[in-house]
């Protein structure tokens, strides 16, 4: 299974093969879950989320600096 | 087994491992909209005959804070400042005014070029300042300055959980009290020529306002602001999300233990003496000779950036 992540900011796509789940996902990636929302067209998921061949999911990091 | 919200057992959209809990979509609002109304009655950050005056970016938390306001029943106007950051600063524009738009919310738009004669981007690098540095001060100033001309009671910030902690990490790592003893949620109007500030977002972590804005179909900027790579905040959230992962709860634990135990304590040894700015009238720290006028660090920081900056030519017809 095949599973399409666009990690934004900055916008980078890469194509990761068999995670089952959000959390495998975002492991895979090497990213923090704290650090990062997960979304399938435009639904939220949680780490315990399923995930299928061909989704296509937007990793989106929710740390902004500045203030 | 999908995940199951806490409060109503339905399916589960957001994960708050701080708190062990997770929530449905309109579990977490009530949720969202708890903390702030708790963070507003805790420090009397503002009433509801107040007019609010909310610093807006484009970003997730200001714009999930002047939602959160306005649903709330505040009476609550934005304030955008154009800070000359070409595109971006475009976009942030756009979208906040997209916004007000779609709520009938009043956003006054203010432009630091227009007004002050230089943008953040010409800042960078000039003046001895890093940019983040500029913007900050630049961003306070306008916000005090637009609050005062336009009558309003309270400016409110969309600060977070994660900022806080972050800017308390650096302040702590430095041993610098005075910026400590600043660091509150509520900063009173404790003399004429300056408004209240307020951070009714203190609780709520960033994730969560991403989260929240996700939910609630918020358009908001997630682009980075591009001056912002490697600042000195980022590294720090950086090390404080690391340590949260082994240990959810500690940015909490961090800030809050801050807020109820040692921040009283830095307040009173905080004892600056205060002036007016002998060249705008802003209050400033009295300078450490009497003799010396006065001058605010916003028209030091702008004298020497307009000083920097080329000197254009104009054609006369």
């Amino acid at each position: 299974m095949l599973v399409t992540a666009r990690l934004r900011p900055p916008d980078r796509t890469v194509e990761v093969a068999d995670v089952r789940r959000v959390a495998d996902l975002l492991a895979r990636l090497e990213v923090l879950p704290g650090a990062v929302l997960v979304i399938r067209d435009g639904a939220l998921l949680i780490s315990q989320d399923e995930l299928h061949d061909g989704d296509r999911v937007e990793v989106r990091f929710a740390i902004s600096g500045g203030g | 087994m999908a995940m199951r919200c806490k409060r109503c057992r339905g399916q589960a959209v957001m994960e708050l491992r701080r708190h062990n809990a997770a929530f449905c979509r309109d579990c977490f609002f009530q949720y969202v909209g708890q903390q702030v109304t708790r963070a507003i009655a805790k420090y009397r950050m503002l009433g509801h005959t107040d007019r609010v005056l909310v610093a807006v970016s484009g970003g997730k938390d200001s714009l999930a804070l002047w939602d959160l306001l306005l649903d709330l029943g505040y009476r609550a106007d934005g304030l955008y400042l154009s800070l000359g950051i070409g595109a971006y600063s475009e976009r942030s524009r756009t979208v906040c005014q997209e916004f007000a738009a779609a709520r009938s919310a009043t956003l006054l738009v203010h432009d630091l070029a227009g007004e002050h004669g230089y943008t953040i981007p010409e800042a960078a690098g000039q003046g001895g300042r890093p940019s983040c540095g500029v913007c900050g001060l630049s961003k306070r100033y306008v916000f005090n300055r637009a609050a005062l001309d336009g009558g309003y009671d309270v400016v409110c910030t969309g600060h977070n959980l994660d900022d806080e902690a972050a800017v308390l990490f650096g302040n702590t790592l430095r041993w610098d009290t005075a910026a400590m003893a600043r660091q509150f949620p509520v900063l009173e109007a404790t003399r004429p020529g300056l408004v209240k500030k307020a951070k009714p977002l203190y609780r709520v972590a960033e994730r969560e306002t991403a989260g929240y804005c996700v939910l609630k179909g918020i358009d908001y900027v997630v682009e980075e602001c591009p001056l912002v790579a490697g600042n000195t905040q980022m590294r720090h959230k950086e090390t404080l999300n690391q340590m949260e992962e082994t240990a959810p709860g500690t940015k909490h634990t961090f800030l809050f233990g801050y807020l109820d135990r040692a921040a009283a304590l830095l307040k009173v040894a905080d004892v600056a003496e205060l002036a007016e700015c002998a060249r705008c009238g802003m209050t400033t720290q009295a300078p450490d000779d009497p003799a010396e006028p006065p001058v605010c660090a916003f028209c030091r920081s702008k004298d020497r950036l307009v000083r920097s900056l080329p000197v254009v030519e104009v054609a006369s017809r």
